[in-house]
């Protein structure tokens, strides 16, 4: 610790600290403009000048000077704040006083240091700058006449998000924020830039003159597409949630946020939301009063009740964790049926059958902050980027900052592949299982097995016969990974699970923790195995027990079911199994058949518009609750706007069906809280209060055991290529097609070939193409890279238009052809 | 008894002769002062509204009776899709101008504000353009 006087103050600071950093770390504020807590010290802006005893003679930038024993500051002399005014009225020589007409003000570093230091004439005279606005961005508006050259955005894309849109370009007066070749921005869109600009340079185009940052009421929540649990702030006015606003305390994440994330809340107050229930009358579905729609669900289910093998129950993992306590206790407990499931079956299988089984609890033994502690990064699928972006900025601050070694074995390359240092391994797809038979056999082969590892043996007999052929990777490689990763200080495997991997299931799960297990890397910090759910609530629809636990059908069984009849009465909670179960046909036919099918959504989903009863169900930002994100952080979401039209929660539906079928009744859904708190073990002495704003990890007690995941061989056919499917940047689910920022970047389904391929197949880029499979065909727009290796083919599965599971069937890879339509 | 009501009689006709000292309005019209807080009025510039729909004056306006919603005109510049001031609640503090950053508002000398229906007294931006 180092000691210094700021201000007269005494404070005892680390000693890579920075004078802005102890000056923060005791109350005083000094100015700043280029400066951020997420990012390297740049020391351009000059505001944060103050005075230090022993370098007396010149003033001295805050931001970039270390502290020293013995320091004497001041950050408050008339000389101090003189030179500062210079810095602003310099400043404001260039900027243009638009401020009634730009988006930043109110939330503008600029505007607040202007009045702040009374800067209220100019001593100089200067023409303004004369850059060209570019306003064809659907998400970002660049306007570079407001530019006060700080480079944080330069730096937030290259240091954090790692891709690098800015730059300085020109030199002098000519300096300004460029993109490459000063042509449009064409990026991840993931808005950070826009975040941390200290002005209105960089704006929200979908927020641009909606409202004033004054005028908005701003609540902290949760996200609600992937599982990362990102927290964001939500701007709403009038009943509508306009924007997302950036708070650099924030979460983990310090407030950073991915393109769904910042851009993609407008589903929230979509047009296309349903305000009214819906009843199929005559073949057709028309509106209806909550009381006429309810009446007919509870004597459906009350029907039931007598005979519960018949009742089937999907949820979607995006409810809240009351509303899916409630659900599972209206299902198992009220009705009686055990066939209740989400997610396809197979996307959650991950936790609730190989986390059990290898570590004795459904969770992750690692969390999020494991991350940037590790020292050994083993990513499954490059795509880890792509399900949960946030992670992947983690990822990029722990090989960037921390030196954190990466390892990425895919099926494809991706975005984490080009970190630097990052090594790849691409292996034949579908082959996980596979490979990491292979690396748990050529850890022990090479002796690097930890000592004293129950089951050793039986693992051994189980992964003999593995090689890293099968694999489709050379000896070599699996030996190196092997080697790297057993005898790291700290490895952690990162493994996303979701409904675009049908191969991530159970027997990877076991796989890959029979890995870590057996170099020892469980049980430490920065180590060990974290299983990234897909949805916000991944973690939460498998700690509220929404999964079949005896004799009930799983997802896939009751889609069995409904086609067989022996499913006559379904309940849909916000899924949308037409669009992202596997076999759209079969779904479909399986909706259309079973006699009774009640959904409630947002919207009139695919799956929707089969149903026999439509709830309007309402958005995450009109209800209160609490999500439970990957790595195992119960975080409180608060209701920031009304419901729209006569839209209700899951947890007033649930609750009023509980209610009138004789089971429990609820006042509020903090209620049911204290019920998960006294009944489910690892929420054990949680409350809603008690989270606050950071939210609780709750922790588990891991019973490491080795247990063997056999490898299914996946014989290639001949000829065709093969499909593996995922999720797209700018998706998640099939929620985000709602959303208009997704959509602007990416709105229609492709499916992404190599190069090699493509050319033999005289298919370029943008070409419609037709996939077909032995399930079915679909017509998507061609993608043509070098991301994928030569045989695979990539699609993403959001869309309901040229949807991909049309052609899939549920397992790993799909042999598929693809020709020029 | 009588005698009252004759003196009173007697002050009464006095005054029929007199001249009045009220002002014979609406047959004679006030001479309205400068800085007169009568009906806003919104100024016109280059056959445009000179309101760039910065938020100000709902922002500044205690009685909470102006809604604005901001457009982006072709050129992708902002202005003032709607305009409205609700007259009902309206005090006529006057702080909207003193807000306006750009001399979009005034208030004129009209203080004839009387009408039949409610939602007469609701001024849409058409109604408070200032009359050429």
């Amino acid at each position: 610790m180092v000691n210094l006087t700021i201000d007269g103050k005494q404070v005892a600071v680390e000693k890579d600290a920075t004078i802005y950093d102890a000056a923060k770390a005791c109350g005083i504020k000094i100015p700043i403009l280029c400066h951020d807590k997420k990012l390297h010290p740049f020391g351009g802006c000059r505001m944060c000048l103050v005075e230090v005893e022993q370098m007396k003679g010149r003033l001295i930038p805050a931001c970039t000077t270390p502290v020293t024993e013995g320091m004497i500051v001041q950050t408050t002399t008339d000389e101090i704040v003189k030179a500062r005014k210079l810095v602003l009225e310099l400043l404001l020589l260039k900027h243009p006083i638009d401020c009634p007409v730009c988006d930043a003000a109110g939330d503008c570093d600029l505007q607040n240091l202007t009045y702040e230091y009374k800067v209220n004439m100019n001593r100089f005279v200067d023409e303004k700058f004369n850059h060209e606005i570019d306003y064809e961005n659907p998400l970002i508006e660049r306007d570079m006449n407001r530019c006060i050259h700080c480079g944080k955005c330069a730096r937030i894309c290259d240091e954090i998000v790692s891709y690098g849109a800015y730059t300085f370009i020109n030199r002098g007066i000519e300096a300004k924020m460029g993109t490459e070749f000063d042509g449009p921005l064409n990026c991840e869109f993931c808005g950070s830039c826009v975040s941390v600009c200290p002005v209105g340079a960089l704006n929200s185009r979908p927020f641009k003159f909606k409202a004033r940052w004054w005028a908005l009421q701003k609540t902290k929540s949760v996200c609600s597409y992937c599982g990362t649990g990102c927290q964001l702030t939500l701007g709403s006015k009038d009943g509508k949630v306009l924007t997302t606003i950036y708070d650099e305390n924030q979460g983990f994440h310090n407030g950073q946020l991915c393109t769904r994330g910042r851009f993609g809340y407008q589903f929230v107050n979509s047009e296309k939301r349903l305000t009214a229930p819906l009843v199929r009358k005559n073949g057709k579905l028309q509106e209806a009063t909550w009381e006429e729609a309810l009446a007919e669900v509870t004597s459906r289910l009350s029907a039931g009740k007598s005979d519960p093998a018949s009742v089937a129950a999907l949820a979607t993992a995006r409810l809240t964790n009351e509303e899916l306590f409630l659900f599972e206790k209206l299902f198992r407990g009220t009705v009686g049926t055990d066939n209740i499931d989400h997610s396809a079956g197979y996307a959650h299988e991950a936790l609730t059958k190989g986390a059990l089984a290898s570590f004795g609890v459904a969770a992750s033994p690692a969390e999020i902050a494991d991350i940037q502690k590790s020292s050994q990064l083993l990513v499954v699928k490059s795509d880890a980027y792509e399900t949960h972006p946030v992670i992947g900025f983690e990822i990029n601050l722990g090989v960037k900052r921390k030196g954190v070694a990466l390892r990425i074995v895919s099926d494809k390359k991706g975005k984490l592949t080009r970190l630097p240092g990052a090594k790849t391994t691409v292996h034949a797809p579908g082959s996980e299982v596979a490979l990491f038979n292979a690396l748990c056999k050529s850890v022990i082969d090479q002796g690097l097995a930890a000592e004293g590892v129950a089951g050793l043996d039986a693992l051994k007999a189980a992964v003999a016969d593995a090689s890293a052929e099968k694999a489709g990777v050379t000896a070599e490689e699996i030996a190196a990974i092997a080697k790297e990763f057993a005898s790291a200080e700290k490895g952690l495997i990162i493994l996303p699970i979701g409904l675009g991997y049908p191969g991530h299931n159970a027997a990877l799960a076991n796989a890959a923790a029979n890995l870590a297990i057996l170099t020892g890397q469980v049980g430490k910090e920065g180590a060990g195995l974290l299983i990234m759910g897909e949805k916000n609530n991944s973690q939460g629809a498998v700690d509220m027990g929404i999964y079949p636990k005896a004799t009930g059908l799983n997802a896939q069984g009751i889609i069995d079911g409904c086609t067989s009849g022996n499913i006559k009465t379904l309940f849909v909670a916000g899924e949308n199994p037409v669009v992202s179960y596997p076999n759209r046909k079969k779904v479909e036919k399986a909706l259309e058949n079973v006699e009774f099918m009640v959904v409630s959504d947002l919207f009139l989903t695919e799956t929707a518009a089969l149903a026999d009863v439509v709830l309007p169900a309402c958005s995450f930002a009109e209800k209160s609750g609490t999500f439970t994100s990957l790595g195992r952080r119960v975080q409180n979401v608060r209701k920031a706007i009304p419901a729209i039209g006569l839209a209700k929660s899951d947890f007033e539906i649930l609750n009023a069906l509980s209610q009138s079928l004789g089971g429990a009744r609820y006042n509020n859904q903090g209620e049911v809280f204290t019920e998960i708190a006294a009944t489910v073990p690892a929420y054990k002495g949680l409350t809603q209060a008690g989270l606050k704003d950071e939210g609780a990890v709750y922790p588990v007690a891991v019973a490491a055991k080795l247990v063997p995941a056999a490898a299914k061989s996946a014989a290639p056919a001949a000829g065709k290529l093969a499909l593996v499917t995922g999720s797209a940047l700018y998706h998640c689910g099939t929620m985000s097609r709602f959303g208009e920022g997704p959509m602007y970047v990416c709105p229609d389904a492709y499916a992404e070939l190599n190069v090699a391929d493509a050319a033999a197949l005289k298919i370029v880029e943008g070409d419609q193409v037709t996939v077909t499979s032995g399930t079915g065909a679909v017509l998507v727009a061609a993608k043509v890279g070098k991301r994928v290796p030569q045989g695979v083919v990539f699609s993403p599965y959001h869309f309901g238009e040229g949807s991909v599971n049309t052609i899939t069937d549920g397992s790993e890879v799909t042999y598929v052809t693809v020709a020029k339509k | 008894m009588i005698m009252p009501l004759i003196k009173g009689l007697q002050i009464t006709i006095s005054h029929m002769f007199k001249k009045p000292v009220t002002l014979q309005y609406p047959t004679e019209r006030p001479d309205v002062k400068p800085g007169f807080r009568g009906l806003h009025a919104l100024n016109v510039s280059h056959d445009k509204a000179k309101c760039v729909a910065c938020y100000l004056c709902p922002t500044v306006c205690p009685a909470k009776c102006i809604t604005v919603e901001a457009g982006e005109d072709q050129n992708h510049d902002k202005y003032a899709a709607k305009y409205e001031i609700d007259m009902l609640r309206c005090i006529f503090c006057g702080y909207c101008v003193e807000a306006c950053p750009v001399d979009a508002i005034r208030m004129t000398e009209q203080f004839e504000l009387a009408n039949y229906s409610r939602a007469d007294f609701t001024y849409t931006k058409d109604r408070l353009l200032e009359k050429k």
